[in-house]
């Protein structure tokens, strides 16, 4: 069972606020998952290759083509005007540095 | 006649012959979802105007006499987690309320190319983190079939859609059976194509290694055209998959060459009787046709639940890390920002933002996946799942050496009532017991309706081979037949 603070420091690390109330039934919900996923450890995987992904592709690369873009100058102003807040070309955010 | 309940092959048809004009079409559905849809909730919101417009440039098409697409002129849903460019899309969650989509996902521009119709975006769970819908910000859909039950999910909306006559076929996107689970509850045909036939770009992402868009569709033959318009290799999806799709869709197959696989361990505890009942009448009626029976073992299934259950919030936590209320979507950053120590500004931001935008089972899958991937734990958990992984895929790739395809229930139950399973994340979890080993392994599968239980629709789950999806439908289609 995890305890009340395991969850406050998941919470802490996954950038997620809970409220004080919702810490229990997280606890209680995560810890019967984790139960239910303990399962694997009867599965002998000794010499199995991981598989990493949903197709057997491996590394699929391009040539860097700086003057390629994908969107046009009128998407890349719709993405851009999404933002809460912005200076010219770049997302603002709370100054980190004193 | 009765233009809510056509298939994609009836309407057009219709509108190649003029019989009728794709604005009466379109027509004709907004008028039964504005009669209906209040109780059922489908839809997350509508674009009657632009679709209209769209309409009426197919019919000046057919009037001068060109010829159309098989998709021209007719409504399509689309569930709201594919982005329309210059449309809302929401994912069912407030993070997203207001965001409007900056460009087409692949499929919606290939679905633009044949001059579909969208009619609206239909209701979900929340980033399709659900079986049941009940996990929508903006509140559950009704299953059209019994309104005190779940529609299933997540693609519940567009399943609904579907059967109450709202459109002629629907988008969804499936990570674990989230396509075919619905599509069951419902009963309407629901296919996820093999891992990499259709472009991901502007779907947004739950889990990238397992999700995949398809259609849910009225009859396999209209899941089968929508396949066909929306598939193949995309420059903007790498893992995306080219392939010269040998179609001979209307080349003779015959049942008594079809090798059918039954997996002992799909039919054991936890699977409702009457459902293994309906299951095996199809078996047998098939076997009377001729098709060759044969029980198989996929051993490694029982651990596919626990399996996906590690990969897929693990996933999720690293794809749902760009929600943080600094590019797009809700945001609790104040502006001009306020004074004082900046590092605990910026962290209280990213707190407030997610902790108020995700809705509680987002927020359970993004901790467990925090925690799956956690110093200590990603060893223990994270790469012994991906080892269990490939051993449910060999256990696909063994099959399919003796069989062309397998045969399953789509679900262990029919559609459950609300509330029946939303204060137990697990038994809900349960729900998709018979449809992730098929995302796991990256192979296709299709529910179609195959039965009627106390009335409510039983869904049957073919698995095919990987990329053999033209086979896998056709060997449905002939399924299809013979049970009507």
């Amino acid at each position: 069972m995890l305890t009340k603070k395991e969850v406050e420091k998941i919470a802490e690390l996954a950038r997620l606020g809970l409220a004080e109330k919702e810490k229990e039934k997280f606890a209680e919900d995560l810890s019967s998952v984790i139960g239910y996923i303990q399962k694997l450890s009867e599965v002998n995987v000794e010499k199995v290759e991981p598989m990493t992904g949903g197709t057997d592709l491996e590394s699929i690369t391009r040539q860097d083509d700086e003057t390629k873009s994908i969107f046009d100058s009128q998407t890349r102003k719709q993405i851009l005007n999404a933002a809460p807040d912005r200076e010219d070309d770049y997302f603002k955010v709370p100054s980190i540095l004193e | 006649m009765n233009l809510n309940k056509l298939t994609i092959k009836e309407a057009h048809k219709l509108l190649e012959g003029r019989e009728i004009t794709s604005v009466e079409l379109v027509k004709a559905h907004f008028d039964e979802i504005k009669k209906r849809d209040k109780d059922i909730h489908a839809f997350l919101f509508l674009n009657e105007e632009e679709a209209l417009e769209a309409a009426k440039k197919v019919d000046e098409r057919i009037s001068k006499g060109e010829p159309i697409e098989m998709l021209a002129g007719i409504p399509a849903a689309i569930k709201d987690i594919i982005l329309i460019g210059g449309t809302k899309v929401t994912a069912a969650s407030k993070i997203l309320e207001n965001y409007i989509a900056p460009y087409d996902a692949t499929v919606i521009k290939k679905l633009k190319e044949e001059e579909a119709i969208f009619i609206g975006k239909t209701n979900m769970d929340e980033f399709a983190m659900g079986s049941s819908t009940e996990n929508s910000a903006f509140g559950p859909t009704r299953n059209p079939v019994d309104l005190e039950r779940v529609p299933g999910g997540s693609s519940g909306g567009s399943a609904a859609a579907v059967k109450a006559g709202f459109c002629v076929y629907a988008l969804g996107s499936d990570t674990g059976g989230s396509i075919r689970q619905p599509a069951g509850f419902c009963g309407v045909v629901g296919f996820k194509p093999t891992y990499g036939a259709v472009s991901r770009h502007g779907l947004i992402a739950m889990a990238s290694s397992l999700d995949q868009i398809g259609p849910i569709a009225r009859n396999v033959d209209d899941a089968a055209a929508v396949f066909e318009a929306i598939r193949g290799k995309d420059e903007l999806d790498s893992t995306s998959v080219n392939m010269d799709w040998q179609d001979h869709w209307n080349s003779p197959l015959d049942i008594e060459e079809i090798k059918i696989g039954v997996p002992r361990e799909y039919f054991i505890h936890g699977l409702n009787p009457e459902i293994e009942k309906n299951i095996k009448s199809v078996i047998s009626k098939l076997e009377k046709e001729g098709a060759k029976i044969e029980e198989i073992s996929l051993p490694y299934s029982e651990w596919a639940l626990a399996t996906y259950y590690i990969i897929m919030p693990a996933e999720v936590s690293a794809n749902l890390a760009r929600f943080d209320g600094i590019k797009y979507g809700y945001s609790r950053m104040e502006t001009p920002f306020p004074l004082g120590n900046g590092v605990s500004k910026l962290i209280d931001v990213y707190l407030k933002t997610r902790g108020e935008g995700f809705g509680a089972e987002v927020r359970r899958r993004i901790m467990l996946g925090t925690y799956i991937l956690s110093a200590g734990y990603y060893d223990a958990y994270y790469t012994r799942a991906q080892k269990v992984r490939q051993l449910i895929k060999q256990d696909f790739d063994r099959a399919f050496k003796e069989v062309d395809v397998i045969i399953t229930p789509t679900s262990p139950t029919t559609a459950f009532k609300f509330g029946e399973k939303t204060q137990d994340p697990l038994s809900m979890y349960l729900a998709d017991i018979y449809t992730v080993s098929v995302n796991l392994a990256g192979v296709p599968g299709i529910s179609i309706p195959v039965a009627n239980e106390q009335g409510l629709p039983v869904g049957l789950q073919l698995i095919g081979k990987n990329f053999d999806d033209v086979r896998l439908l056709r060997i449905a289609k002939i399924i299809e037949t013979i049970i009507k």
